[in-house]
């Protein structure tokens, strides 16, 4: 009961008229951003994030601002998904097995509108479950002391070392780069200037939308340049633009246990939407046995990528809003955006500041019917900004970005430094480094290392205490089986694989 | 090969951030753990794995054709050239010298690229500094002019 009525002033403080033309106009920035391929939620969380600080907007607007664009992106990537065989974002390469497919058929409508109901009932199974368990694994969460939160905090990037990438190494050195960068600046302790080599720049440390934007969005300018000539045939739009009662009949638990698998799969840090939409994408063509047409135009493929790709979105936000550890990219952006507001996420969030939690809460809700309503109706508006050329877009997108890093400190010097991450970001990118730890690691590195010390303080420096609770122990051997686990299950199917040949 | 030289940068890194961490000393500490605990097992840990990444067996790393990347240098260069002119020329000139090669780099004719970089300098500066309030540059060329 006490959650209910904690939602409902939630829905007072989203139903406010400003908030809700902030949510509006959030989820409609975000499918733009999220249909233009290339340009992820990553990149539009990290673009808006600095221009809504500095137009001043309270906390709770600018993150219902940030929800909707995130909740935007996750939709809008499915438009060029489907209609030109580029996915918008990560999340959405499941979406062109199938959509492309369905558009060449002629059925482009139709699969635009099931994906959009998919990503609604995904949203909103997911907001479902964030209002059922978030309250409760905060609860939970309050018995952490700082060992268990280092404990958590190398769990949640060990889940990154063992699913992301091609490469665990290569995952592991994008964390640790993160980190080192995380030791810059003055020591909060002690006072002692860590590797700022006396620029007065570096004393409060690099900031973070300077590495966000540097990483992600100018490092994206160049590898657009680099993938200039790799475009597919864009398909034009005609016949019906509605799913009909066979293909909603078709669908509908594809929808419903993609949603459900999709959320779970958020939930556990560093899991993201790609993982997900794989996962379930798979799941029902297993499940799809003789008869389907998956991988040739089948509806139930865009569905299932779709609710799930919305499902784990919403449910990353609950290791972020619950436990102050981001679970994807998009959410570790978001910390840093309530950390620019002086706001630490965590168990005691839920107490603390509970019109912020609820609020955003309510806003999923909000902005999961905008964009359902939008959506549908406007989706011919939508396909129009699919034919933005380069020449323009590309010169805008810098701009903004870096207007975005400009606008925090005034200075130049961040400026350039956000430039040469690009061109770091960028290398990275094209030796197939991923840069999820990387943003993870600059994240959770002083939160990881101020628990540390916080944890050897109380117990005098006998490093024991780091494993002493059961929370912790629990903690320790889950990272031990993110590690090693997928390996293992690698090693059994090759060896299955040579025992079947 | 790319990556062995990555992985000999990122053991130089690493070397220069243990010479730096040992230094770092707190003059007085009530806690067991200093100030360089942290750092040094950062720095120690991205060591091992440079090592790691020098001496282990990897795909190659397919490189865009070399015109391709020597426009995306030059992009690069474009943007950093943007960074450091930003406060001296001023939000809408430093924008419009940016905007013209970008564009030319991704198609655009010469007339789009001008028309395109006039219109996104002229543009981003009402919406940010007027209409969204945030105070962009107009230039240090400006001040002598106005007196």
């Amino acid at each position: 009961m006490e959650v209910l009525s904690h939602l409902m002033e939630g829905f007072a403080v989203a139903g406010t008229p400003t908030n809700l033309l902030i949510a509006l106009i959030g989820a409609f920035l975000g499918t733009v951003i999220g249909l233009l391929p290339g340009l992820g939620p990553i990149n539009g969380v990290a673009i808006l994030l600095p221009i809504a600080y500095a137009m001043k907007l309270p906390p709770e607007s600018a993150l219902i601002l940030l929800t909707a664009v995130y909740a935007g992106c996750e939709v809008g990537g499915r438009i060029s998904a489907i209609l030109i065989n580029v996915p918008g974002d990560a999340g959405a390469v499941m979406t062109t097995m199938d959509g492309y497919p369905l558009a060449r058929k002629g059925l482009a409508g139709p699969a635009l509108s099931i994906s959009a109901f998919a990503s609604f009932v995904g949203s909103m199974v997911a907001t479902v479950g964030i209002v059922a368990f978030a309250p409760l694994l905060a609860d939970w969460a309050l018995a952490f002391g700082p060992a268990e939160y280092f404990a958590l905090m190398v769990l949640a990037l060990s889940c990154l070392g063992g699913l992301v990438g091609d490469s665990m190494l290569k995952a592991l050195i994008a964390c640790l780069l993160g980190l080192v960068l995380a030791t810059v600046g003055i020591d909060a302790n002690s006072g002692v200037y860590r590797y700022t080599f006396d620029l007065l720049h570096l004393s409060d440390g690099i900031p973070f939308i300077v590495v966000v934007i540097g990483l992600f969005a100018v490092s994206e300018l160049m590898l657009m340049l680099q993938s200039l000539h790799a475009g597919a045939a864009p398909v034009e739009m005609s016949g019906r633009t509605l799913f009909n009662a066979a293909e909603f009949m078709r669908v509908k638990w594809t929808i419903l246990r993609s949603s459900v698998v999709g959320f779970f799969v958020g939930v556990l840090p560093g899991a993201g939407a790609s993982i997900a939409s794989a996962m379930t994408y798979s799941m029902e063509r297993r499940m799809a046995g003789e008869d389907h047409e998956f991988g040739r135009g089948d509806v139930r493929g865009v569905a299932a990528p779709e609710a799930a790709n919305n499902a784990s979105a919403f449910g990353s936000l609950i290791p972020m809003l619950t436990l102050g550890v981001p679970g994807s990219g998009t959410t570790a952006v978001m910390i840093g955006a309530l950390t620019l507001y002086n706001i630490t996420p965590g168990p005691t969030l839920f107490q603390d500041q509970p019109v912020i939690v609820w609020g955003l809460i309510a806003s999923l809700a909000i902005s999961s019917v905008m964009l359902l309503l939008m959506n549908i109706p406007l989706i011919k508006v939508f396909v129009k900004f699919l034919d933005v050329p380069n020449w323009i877009l590309v010169p805008g997108v810098a701009a903004v970005s870096l207007v975005g890093v400009y606008a925090v400190h005034g200075t130049v010097f961040d400026l350039v430094l956000g430039t040469l991450l690009g061109g770091l970001g960028y290398l990275l990118r094209v030796m197939n480094f991923p840069l999820a730890p990387f943003i993870l690691g600059f994240v959770l590195g002083d939160m990881m290392e101020q628990n540390l010390r916080r944890a050897l303080s109380i117990s005098n420096g006998e490093l024991s205490i780091l494993y002493s609770s059961p929370i912790s122990i629990g903690l320790w051997i889950g990272a031990i089986l993110m590690l090693i686990g997928p390996r293992l299950m690698r090693a059994r199917q090759q060896r299955r694989a040579l025992q079947a040949a | 090969m790319s990556e062995r030289i990555f992985g000999m940068f990122l053991l130089c890194l690493s070397a220069v951030g243990l010479i730096i961490g040992w230094d770092l000393k707190a003059a007085f500490s009530y806690e067991p753990v200093g100030p360089r605990a942290f750092p040094l097992l950062v720095h120690s840990l991205l060591a091992v794995c440079a090592l790691l990444l020098i001496v282990s067996r990897r795909p190659p790393t397919t490189w865009a054709p070399s015109p391709v990347l020597l426009r995306i240098g030059a992009m690069f260069l474009i943007v950093l050239a943007y960074a450091f002119l930003f406060d001296k020329l001023g939000f809408v000139i430093s924008t419009v010298l940016m905007c013209i090669p970008v564009a030319r780099l991704f198609g655009g004719t010469w007339r789009q690229s001008a028309l395109g970089a006039l219109g996104l300098g002229a543009g981003l500066f009402i919406l940010f500094d007027r209409v969204l309030d945030v105070v962009l540059p107009t230039g240090l060329w400006l001040k002598p002019l106005l007196g």
